[in-house]
């Protein structure tokens, strides 16, 4: 069975043919073949496939692929632009937010949605805000000194 | 969203005679996408048992995978683009919330945190932000896990039920909704259209408190919800609502029983509280066991009806109300 | 070269997942629904037949194809010890041990199909009687895991360390002490998985993946497939996490092997919950003993019965058995003891295998010293931070032999201590402490300190000390180092670039740190031994190198060696630094324009004609006390600050404090961030972590649901201090790192909560300390 799926993923526009039990991750990182998605537990546990869907971050091994029909969707590579790393990337390398990497796009799409949108910013916002992003290596603290780096670069103006 | 499921937290294994299977495919589906509600209940008219209905699917496409839900006729029938089962609106002395509205639009929603601002903090403590985005009442409700975080606050706002089928519909208290664990009071070919909430009068307060194995992104190992209405220190009203304590969320009717009209005290609150952990029948599983649950109805049952009948307490800093220190 | 992390942010990944061959099939396992029970019939022609399955493998298979399992470590033969390796296949024979252990291995096309054929494939089974627990297992009667043993003992020895009787005949008190630590693991976000490919023409096994140590697996690897080790060839993908977890590659060899059989490149990328079931266990151990003291808190011996439950076996799937050896050698911790006597048992149960995870065995002993602190300095109502102090190997004591042999280098333990001390202002949190218990809310402090040994040279158990690293200057002028430490998240890639770009005054930019394969012999990143053998061979290296650039260099610029500067990228002589060349430059010079022919005389006739050198190293004090497998011990202490909720058993940590001591630290901001990580997964191990079987043997924590380790939310705010105390014995002074955080913080938590409930008079005899056993534990406590 396949359904025609048209779907925007950063800032491209995709019109795909898609077996509906494919997930919004499969579709994304085999068939699109965008590098930063990565899989971790499938069982929307771990975050580690979170990407921006409709502006909202979300576990793309939790929705099926027809359900992005019409939708946009921003990874990690659609915030660099030019060859140039978004802020928010400079920021965790330069706090040393970054280990393995495994859990690091996915923290970074919830992250970027957390400094946009957040009405009270503060540890304790921050904290509940990456609670459905799970890390093993870091322990979180260099993560939070990454994100409040960040917020600091878009107050400042460098931001987009 | 209709699932087979087996008990809570036994729900992690699969059929304990089927191989456990390494691939990270996902079963095949026949997938169905009604584009507006009429066609919607005209498919699941047709297919009566023979479809499984997906929303948020954060409950339903883990399940899947582990092969807990068996989908033999593989057909799904995606309700989450049927707009007609999306809004938050008041209408007079009710607030109607459609069965396909997102956790997050739930937490979110200026409606909810004005007149029901319990069931806004129950959902922003369900799963995580991710999922709270994708997971709807709708599905969190027929789901039916005996600790859908969503029932408490709903049962102890007295809420109600739209069921529809193709030929007809009916209001159901939610109360009545829940059978067991998975099993709802849904007949083959209806869906849960939507939610009813009474909007409370300014005197009644509610409480909402959650117990898990962490702090964060945790499943209820109990939860509670609490509505009193005091006046002049005597309890005129109450309702204790339970999650993950029973084979559905419950109420805690002879706990209620015996605090209705007493004089508010904290010994009668902890009497009452203490009934409680006798009227729950929670299971003993991975996640805690049944002493713990128990003992843990009682406290929470104490803590959130306390917090309803002291004016002016708040919760601020403490999501969980289970931490008193400050530094 | 950008650096891994800039690659990675740039959609650069190289994980498993991201790898891709044409033509690729995929392996699915399947595993076993019973946790014990015989193979009657195993029918894979249906399951076969089906579209897209190119071969199915089963235990019969491998019998004719493979090698068992080669036993990592043997111990048999040892004075002393009771030792029993069993006969392993990669995939079951005969029989299944534990729930989940693979039956068969499908390759197919697409991991769709897998998953369908599987439903064709038929097992008839035979269950068993189980057994899950190790002090059953030891009875009389119970069901055994190995019929041919006899019993389910793998393991069983006595370490007998100074005089143990002498310090129980002088001691004013002995104690009674218990302590428990359950099962668990690491389980990084990223599960296993490899890509192999055999290439007829050359007659090589390519595999590419979450391999830990790619020389060891190479070596494992040959073995099993009965391939000589020079056709096998291990590169190390972008890995997401080790922790230990990924350093042998069992099922990898199956793999290999359907590579081999197919002539396909076949991926397998484990689940999550594959990784649950059939990964490598750790932990779950239980003391049981008594300790010897002194009225003013001396502690003079140690006498204990040791019981490590290894599930189905701690030889064969992963290099683990001396675990069993470092956990009773790290018993004395940082103090002076007179004695230590240990039974230490190995146990076979139904469960998934015994591996290793940060910590391996070091952090067993030492939690457990830690306990018997907190216990001594509750008995004798002494203070924990003195009792500490007392006890302590001195700073003019180093190096330290310890009754267990090990040589420890050096080390200022009290000033670690009191700079924790000064850091935590534990005098105003004690004020803190009796107030709030008056209105019943309890606060605790908690203490730990810690010793880690690191930089392991064992006699065979295939930790042997093997490394090699090597520096190479390419023509253009980069350049390129080439180590065995495996990239796992733990800063390898910038540690190695900060050390070379030291050495020859290079940019890091310039520093080229290639993938790590099995071309490179060594252990790999084990035991913290990345900045004790790993860097130390590397510093051999690029001093190798910097002395041929240099000995050119002098005779380029007709001035003394003395006088020739690396910086910056550049090569000058101080007589005119303004006449400098590039590294590219040199290097064309050197290889081709003129080449050889332009070095000057002496090194034309000592053959040093190439910018290239590989170098190894071995610890000295290794080679000149054979006593010692350990080179470098760093040191830590820990403070915690909790609140405890007497009536949901929920515990809040306040505050955190850790100050460590790892000699010579390369990166401050690497040293931390291992730090930060190995306390929260210490914290986890302490409040929620535990890998539970249920009654039918199956492993009912098999996702990340019901495996609970810390969010963001449950994670504290850690402050870190560093002193720096170098080791005599590395290249740089550096010490290994990265373990005691895990080790520290678990004891650290579990004594902060034991001094919340002291009201209640609650000894906390096991680990984790969930919300439930602490509500239990007070409500059963005698004080109430």
């Amino acid at each position: 069975m396949k359904i025609p799926v048209e779907v925007k993923v950063n800032q491209r526009f995709y019109r795909l043919e898609v077996k509906p039990q494919e997930t919004l991750l499969e579709v994304l990182k085999n068939r699109l073949k965008i590098n930063s998605l990565r899989r971790g537990c499938e069982e929307g546990e771990c975050g580690a496939c979170t990407v921006l869907l409709n502006g909202k971050p979300v576990c793309s091994c939790l929705i099926l692929s027809p359900e992005a029909d019409g939708g946009e969707v921003l990874t990690l590579e659609g915030l660099n632009r030019d060859g140039e790393l978004h802020p928010l990337l400079e920021a965790f390398i330069e706090n040393y937010a970054i280990q393995c990497g495994y859990c690091t796009p996915g923290i970074i799409m919830t992250a970027y949605y957390l400094i946009n949108h957040l009405t009270s910013f503060s540890e304790q916002t921050i904290r509940k805000g990456l609670e459905g992003n799970l890390c093993r290596c870091t322990g979180y603290v260099n993560i939070l000194k990454a994100i409040e780096a960040a917020k600091k670069e878009k107050d400042s103006g460098r931001w987009w | 969203m209709v699932v087979n499921n087996s008990l809570p937290g036994n729900r992690a294994r699969s059929n304990p005679m089927k191989h456990f299977v390494g691939s990270r495919a996902m079963p095949e589906v026949n997938y169905h996408r009604p584009k507006e509600l009429g066609e919607a209940l005209a498919m699941i008219h047709e297919f009566k048992d023979n479809c499984i209905l997906i929303a948020g699917g954060t409950d339903l496409i883990p399940a899947l995978r582990r092969g807990t839900v068996s989908l033999e006729s593989r057909n799904l029938v995606d309700l989450r683009w049927l707009k007609e089962l999306d809004y938050i609106r008041r209408k007079e002395d009710w607030i109607q919330i459609g069965a396909v509205t997102r956790l997050s639009d739930l937490e979110d929603s200026e409606i909810i945190r004005k007149y029901a601002p319990v069931l806004s903090d129950a959902a922003g403590q369900i799963g995580s932000l991710q999922i709270r985005n994708q997971g709807t009442l709708g599905g969190n409700l027929c789901n039916a896990s005996p600790a859908a975080d969503t029932a408490p606050p709903l049962l102890a706002l007295r809420a109600r039920v739209l069921l529809k089928s193709l030929d007809r519909q009916r209001v159901v208290p939610l109360d009545q909704f829940f059978l067991g664990p998975g099993k709802t009071l849904l007949m083959p070919g209806e869906i849960l259209a939507e939610i009813q909430v009474p909007i409370p009068q300014d005197e009644e307060r509610f409480c909402f408190l959650k117990l898990g194995r962490r702090n964060a992104f945790t499943l209820s190992i109990v939860s509670v919800a609490t509505w009193v209405k005091v006046e002049q220190e005597i309890i005129q009203g109450i309702r204790i609502a339970l999650g993950a304590v029973a084979p559905t969320p419950m109420r805690a009717l002879k706990s209620e029983e015996y605090l209705a009209g007493q004089r508010v005290s904290e010994k009668i609150l902890d009497q009452g509280a203490k009934i409680v952990s006798g009227e729950v029948q929670p299971l003993s599983d991975v996640r805690a066991n049944a002493e713990y649950r128990k003992d843990m109805s009682y406290i929470l049952t104490r803590r959130a009806i306390l917090f309803c009948v002291t004016p002016n307490k708040s919760k601020e800093g403490d999501e969980n109300f289970t931490s008193r220190g400050e530094f | 070269m950008i650096s891994r992390e800039q690659r990675i942010l740039s959609g650069k990944g190289r994980f498993i997942d991201d790898l891709e061959l044409p033509n690729m099939a995929y392996c699915v396992f399947i595993g076993s629904p019973y946790a014990h029970a015989k193979i009657k019939r195993i029918e894979v022609n249906k399951a076969q037949k089906k579209a897209g399955i190119l071969a199915i493998l089963i235990g019969e298979d491998l019998v004719k194809r493979t090698e068992p399992l080669p036993a990592l470590s043997d111990f048999s033969g040892r004075p002393g010890w009771l030792w029993r390796t069993p006969r392993i296949y990669p995939l079951a024979v005969e029989k299944v041990r534990f729930h989940g252990e693979p039956v068969a291995a499908i390759i197919a096309e697409t991991p769709s199909l897998a998953l369908e054929a599987a439903e064709a494939v038929e097992v008839e089974y035979e269950p068993l009687p189980l057994v899950l627990n190790a002090v059953e297992a030891m009875q009389e009667g119970t069901p055994l895991v190995y019929e041919e043993w006899g019993d389910n003992i793998q393991l069983q020895t006595v370490f007998n360390f100074g005089d143990v009787g002498k310090a129980f005949q002088e001691a004013d008190r002995i104690l009674k002490v218990s302590w428990r630590e359950n099962r668990t693991s690491g389980f990084p976000l990223e599960a296993r998985g490899c890509l192999a490919a055999y290439e007829p023409m050359t007659e090589t096994l390519n595999t590419w993946g979450s391999y830990q140590c790619p020389f060891r697996a190479q070596h494992y690897i040959s073995h099993v497939l009965r391939l000589p080790q020079t056709n096998v060839r291990v590169v190390a993908s972008d890995i997401g996490g080790g922790f230990g977890n990924k350093i042998n590659p069992w099922k990898y060899t199956v793999v290999c092997l359907a590579a081999i059989l197919t002539g396909r490149p076949v991926k397998w990328q484990e689940s999550a919950r594959e990784f649950f079931l059939t990964g490598p266990h750790q932990r779950d151990v239980r003391w049981e003993g008594e300790v010897a003291i002194k009225n003013d808190g001396r502690i003079l011996g140690i006498k204990a019965r040791f019981i490590q439950d290894l599930g189905v076996e701690i030889s064969n799937r992963d290099y683990a058995a001396p675990s069993i050896v470092a956990a009773c050698s790290s018993v004395p911790n940082a103090y002076r003891l007179q004695g230590l006597r240990i039974e230490a048992y190995g146990i076979v149960t139904n469960k998934s295998f015994y591996g290793a995870y940060r910590g391996f065995g070091k952090d067993k002993g030492a939690k457990f010293m830690e306990r018997i602190m907190d216990l001594v300095s509750k008995e004798c109502n002494l203070n924990p931070a003195a009792l500490r102090l007392k006890n302590f190997i001195q700073p003019h004591e180093f190096p330290y032999k310890q009754i267990s042999g090990l040589v420890y280098d050096s080390g200022n333990y009290p000033a670690v201590m009191h700079a924790a001390l000064k850091v935590a202002e534990v005098d105003s949190w004690r004020k803190k402490q009796e107030e709030l218990r008056e209105k019943g809310q309890y606060i605790g402090i908690g203490m730990a300190f810690v010793v880690e040994p690191a930089g392991i040279a064992a006699p065979n158990a295939r930790f042997s000390g093997l490394v090699q690293a090597r520096v190479r200057i390419t023509p253009d002028g980069l350049v390129e180092v080439y180590s065995d430490r495996t990239e796992i998240g733990q800063g390898a890639e910038k540690t190695n670039t900060l050390v070379v770009s030291q050495i020859l005054g290079v940019k890091a930019e310039e520093i080229v740190i290639k993938p790590v394969t099995s071309d490179v012999i060594g252990m790999g990143p084990i035991s913290s031994r990345g900045a004790v053998y790993s860097v130390s061979a590397l510093v051999r290296a690029a001093k190798g190198v910097k002395d041929i650039v240099v000995k050119y260099a002098s005779a380029f610029f007709q001035d003394d060696p003395k006088n020739i500067r690396l910086e910056d990228g550049r090569i000058y002589s101080l007589k005119n630094p303004e006449n400098s060349l590039s590294f590219r430059e040199l290097a064309d010079r050197f290889y081709f324009r003129p080449g050889p022919r332009g070095l000057p005389k002496e090194m034309q006739l000592n053959h040093e004609t190439l910018l290239d050198v590989s170098a190894s190293w071995y610890s000295p004090i290794s080679a000149e006390n054979p006593t010692t497998s350990y080179t470098t011990f760093s040191s830590s202490a820990d403070l915690a600050l909790v609140e405890v909720d007497s009536e949901t058993g929920v515990t809040k940590i306040w505050k955190y404090i850790h100050v460590h001591d790892a000699g010579k630290i390369i990166s401050p901001e690497i040293v931390d961030g291992q730090i930060y990580g190995g306390i929260v997964q210490g914290i986890g191990e302490a409040l929620s972590e535990e890998l539970i079987y249920n009654e039918r043997g199956e492993l009912s924590t098999d996702s990340y649901t019901d495996f609970v380790i810390p969010t963001a939310v449950d994670a504290p705010d850690i402050v870190i201090r560093h002193l720096e105390t170098p080791s005599p014995y590395t290249e740089l002074g550096t010490k290994g790192m990265g373990e005691s955080p895990i080790i520290s913080s678990k004891a650290a938590i579990i004594s902060a909560i034991e001094d919340a409930l002291s009201p209640f008079r609650v000894r906390i005899l096991e680990a984790p300390a969930t919300r439930e056993r602490i509500r239990r534990w007070i409500r059963n406590s005698p004080a109430r």
